[in-house]
């Protein structure tokens, strides 16, 4: 895409003064990119599309902002960070992303700023998920929303929190480390985003051991693929016959180099970034880390090919390739990714195995 | 204790001296009598077998129609045995009929009037034999019932009870078991994997594909549901009871005590029922990468199924090899099925017969020289330098038992269809058989009556 069509994507984003406009720009933006993903590498589609969720988003937390204003709230009483956690935290958002979000805000001197502060951002965070299911984000099925009282909270109790999730690492409290592990500021004070992730890595330092309990937290989800190098679609269902490349593959791999950047304190949030960074700290081989981006690439390109249907007003994903998208050439690519995935797979597997001991 | 018990067996004996004293009895009445016992104790193990049929198409379909499913079993197996006893029996074992036609139908002995006990050189009382061959004409019409589970009129139940029982399975029987054109030819079929297993899996084919699919089970685009059974411990069981009902099946058709050999059939048969568990599983693992229950259960099944017909026949290799091929055959066969859009909802198809046909044929295989001299059927196997000629005589028998099983459910059935209807209206099928045939449910806690399912 040329830079000129950008700046007037992103020139168009900034003049939108509701959310219509902004659903409007979403939905032609959205028909573009998707015509276009077959002419362009699937990188730079990739970095378009997440460029464009940001500044939608951007732009839909400005809207948040005025309209509390307007509703006599005031403007915010303290810098704040907007986080993003899962595939927006990782900037590899689909068409069909759904929101996990959360507010961190700087720390209250008194119980009477913690108490104004934490009603500010109470309502900032409904008016903001309002704002983004009418754009088209579906709320996170799983609760981890700026609208969860225990996801909007100011620095101290933030990083209290870290500390107490490492210091009792549940299968629970390791999902959420986990997901934080994919957190970045979208809009704000980035700065107070920072300064929860050094948290979150100098307690890794400290307990190395929780690598091994995120490992066995994401075993559950396994490559797709049988012992015969076969590809294990989908036996029932509408997509049966298909792939479901999001669980069977994508998931998979994140956690997978998710977990050898945080074990490497590499702060990178999006796959090929921390594939990169874990080639230049050569905790991967080049060879390795070929294979390791170009097998991802792939999937997110398939992942893009996933069915979406619109239900309401919102896109949803189901995360699988349907039978009929999945040509021989596909299949045939998909089968090396699938094994390298589940190669690494193993090798992290056995690694931990060494280093910790079975269990 | 001891001492009680001790005076009051002297006390017995004193009261009735005869018992201590009574003259022997000859070898030939105490070999009767040997047989006459295990007989009838296998028998009754093949009517437990209908626990498993039970349990298994229940387990395996879905909880508003548990009552009806289960139920439907008993009814059946009442009505076929007067059935079987008016005119089933004499159709298999009769023998009033010319040479001719002989061959193809046995006439004689309707409305079974049995004599009260062995006479002078039989080898069994033939009460005992036939309470023994009517408990496997149920279990061929138990596993037709999987091709109707879960949609059909309960009244079709019924006339396909009456049919089945009459002119349908006991035609087969008497082909190969009554002294028919096909027991002269020399077809192996010790326990019946064609005779029971193909004739009901040949009925259940033709229902289902008169029934067409159960509502829900196929989308528009041709792929399919999954429909799960509503208790897999139900089936579980069901496998269990099967299995032990089978050692009646297999080592009770030896219709002897005699010199042991059937504890060599009961052999055989726990090896092939291992080797099709064992199988299935594996191979569900390895093709789908998880390791499905179901098809796990349905293995054990499939290898006891082919087994069936050839474990007097083969090595304790061979019923392994049998048994570990059947349950391999089974995962390919229901995927098969599935994807041609027949819906089987307890593989009754691929269980009974795919795993069928194989055992039959692997008669033709594996059947060593002195096996087959020892049942006095047939002869050796392809492997054993039998050439091919027992292997043709076993694919004959397949194939024409299996076409006028089918041929003869498929017109039947066709025919009540267009008299009286086959499947329930789609809002019965909805609310469930157990509501709509019978009126309460067999789980009347978990459903409300209000049909609103």
């Amino acid at each position: 895409m040329s830079s000129r069509n950008r700046e007037n994507r992103h020139q168009a984003i900034r003049e939108a003064t509701d959310v219509h406009a902004l659903r409007n720009i979403r939905e032609s933006e959205q028909d573009r990119l998707s015509a276009a993903l077959s002419s362009t590498p699937v990188n730079a589609a990739l970095d378009s599309l997440s460029e464009l969720h940001d500044a939608l988003i951007n732009r839909a937390l400005e809207l948040v902002e005025t309209e509390l204003a307007r509703l006599g709230f005031g403007a915010p009483p303290v810098p704040y960070a907007y986080l993003l956690f899962g595939s927006g935290g990782r900037f590899e958002q689909t068409f069909s992303s759904d929101q996990d979000s959360g507010i961190v805000f700087a720390n209250p001197e008194t119980a009477q700023e913690a108490e104004t502060y934490a009603s500010y951002f109470r309502k900032f965070a409904e008016t903001a998920v309002e704002f983004l299911i009418e754009l088209g984000y579906p709320p996170c099925e799983g609760n981890v929303i700026s609208t969860n009282p225990e996801w909007c909270l100011p620095l101290r109790e933030w990083e209290s929190k870290l500390d107490g999730w490492f210091a009792e690492p549940s299968w629970e409290n390791v999902r959420y480390l986990l997901i934080i592990a994919d957190g970045r500021a979208v809009a704000g004070d980035a700065g107070l985003a920072d300064v929860l992730k050094n948290r979150f890595f100098t307690d890794m330092l400290q307990s190395p051991v929780i690598v091994r309990r995120m490992m066995e937290n994401t075993l559950r989800h396994k490559v797709l693929v049988g012992i015969f190098g076969q590809l294990l679609r989908e036996r029932y269902g509408e997509n049966a016959g298909g792939l479901d490349i999001k669980y069977g593959a994508y998931i998979p791999m994140v956690n997978l180099f998710r977990l050898l950047a945080v074990q490497a304190g590499i702060r990178e949030t999006s796959t090929l970034g921390r594939i990169a960074a874990l080639a230049h700290e050569k905790k991967l081989t080049l060879v390795e880390a070929e294979q390791a981006s170009s097998a991802f690439t792939l999937l997110l390109r398939m992942r893009l090919l996933t069915a979406v249907k619109t239900e309401g007003s919102q896109w949803i994903g189901s995360g699988k390739i349907p039978k009929k998208q999945l040509t021989k050439e596909l299949t045939h690519l998909l089968k090396k990714a699938l094994k390298f995935g589940k190669r690494m797979q193993r090798r992290v597997e056995r690694e931990m195995q060494d280093r910790f001991g079975g269990r | 204790m001891v001492k009680k018990s001790l005076i009051a067996l002297g006390a017995l004996l004193v009261l009735f001296p005869t018992a201590a004293f009574a003259e022997d009895p000859s070898a030939a009445t105490l070999n009767m009598g040997l047989n006459a016992l295990w007989i009838l104790i296998a028998g009754v193990l093949v009517l437990l077998m209908q626990g498993g049929f039970i349990l298994l198409e229940t387990g395996s379909t879905r909880m508003k129609n548990a009552g009806h499913v289960a139920g439907k079993t008993i009814f059946t197996v009442g009505l076929c045995s007067l059935i079987y006893w008016a005119v089933g029996y004499g159709f298999s074992f009769g023998t009033e009929a010319a040479a001719g036609l002989n061959k193809f139908i046995g006439i004689g002995n309707f409305f079974f009037d049995p004599a009260v006990a062995a006479g002078e050189g039989e080898n069994y009382p033939t009460t005992i034999f036939f309470v023994f061959q009517l408990a496997f004409a149920a279990v061929s019409l138990s596993i037709a019932w999987g091709g109707f589970a879960e949609r059909a009129k309960l009244s079709s139940y019924l006339i396909y009870t009456i049919l089945f029982s009459s002119i349908i399975y006991p035609v087969i029987a008497h082909w190969i078991w009554g002294g028919g054109w096909l027991a002269a030819d020399g077809a192996q079929d010790y326990a019946g994997s064609t005779v029971v297993h193909l004739t009901g899996a040949m009925g259940a084919l033709a229902a289902t594909i008169l029934l067409k699919p159960r509502i829900g089970k196929y989308n528009k685009d041709g792929s399919a549901n999954q429909i799960a059974g509503h208790n897999q411990v139900f089936s579980a069981l069901s496998v269990l009871l099967l299995w032990v009902g089978w050692f009646g099946f297999n080592a009770g058709s030896a219709l002897a005590v005699g010199d042991g050999f059937f504890g060599y059939v009961a052999f055989n048969t726990q090896l092939g029922a291992a080797g099709g568990a064992v199988a299935a599983l594996l191979v569900s693992w390895m093709f789908s990468g998880k390791a499905d229950i179901p098809t796990m259960l349905n293995g054990a099944l499939a290898g006891l199924v082919a087994i069936t017909a050839s474990c007097a026949y083969v090595e304790p290799w061979a019923a392994v090899v049998i048994g570990l091929i059947a349950g391999v055959l089974v995962y390919v066969s229901a995927k098969f099925f599935e994807k041609i859009r027949v819906d089987d909802p307890i593989s009754a198809m691929s269980v009974h017969g795919a795993a069928g046909v194989w055992g039959t044929l692997a008669n033709g295989l594996f059947a060593t020289k002195e096996l087959a001299a020892k049942v006095n059927v047939g002869q050796a196997g392809l492997f054993y330098g039998g050439g091919g000629h027992q292997l043709w005589v076993q694919f004959e028998s397949v194939v024409v038992c299996g076409a006028y099983a089918f041929a003869a459910s498929f017109i039947l059935l066709w025919i009540m269809k267009q008299v009286i209807g086959f499947r329930v209206t789609e809002e019965q099928e909805i609310i469930g058989l157990d509501l709509s045939e019978h009126g309460s449910y067999g789980y009347p806690e978990h459903l409300k009556k209000t049909g609103s399912l």
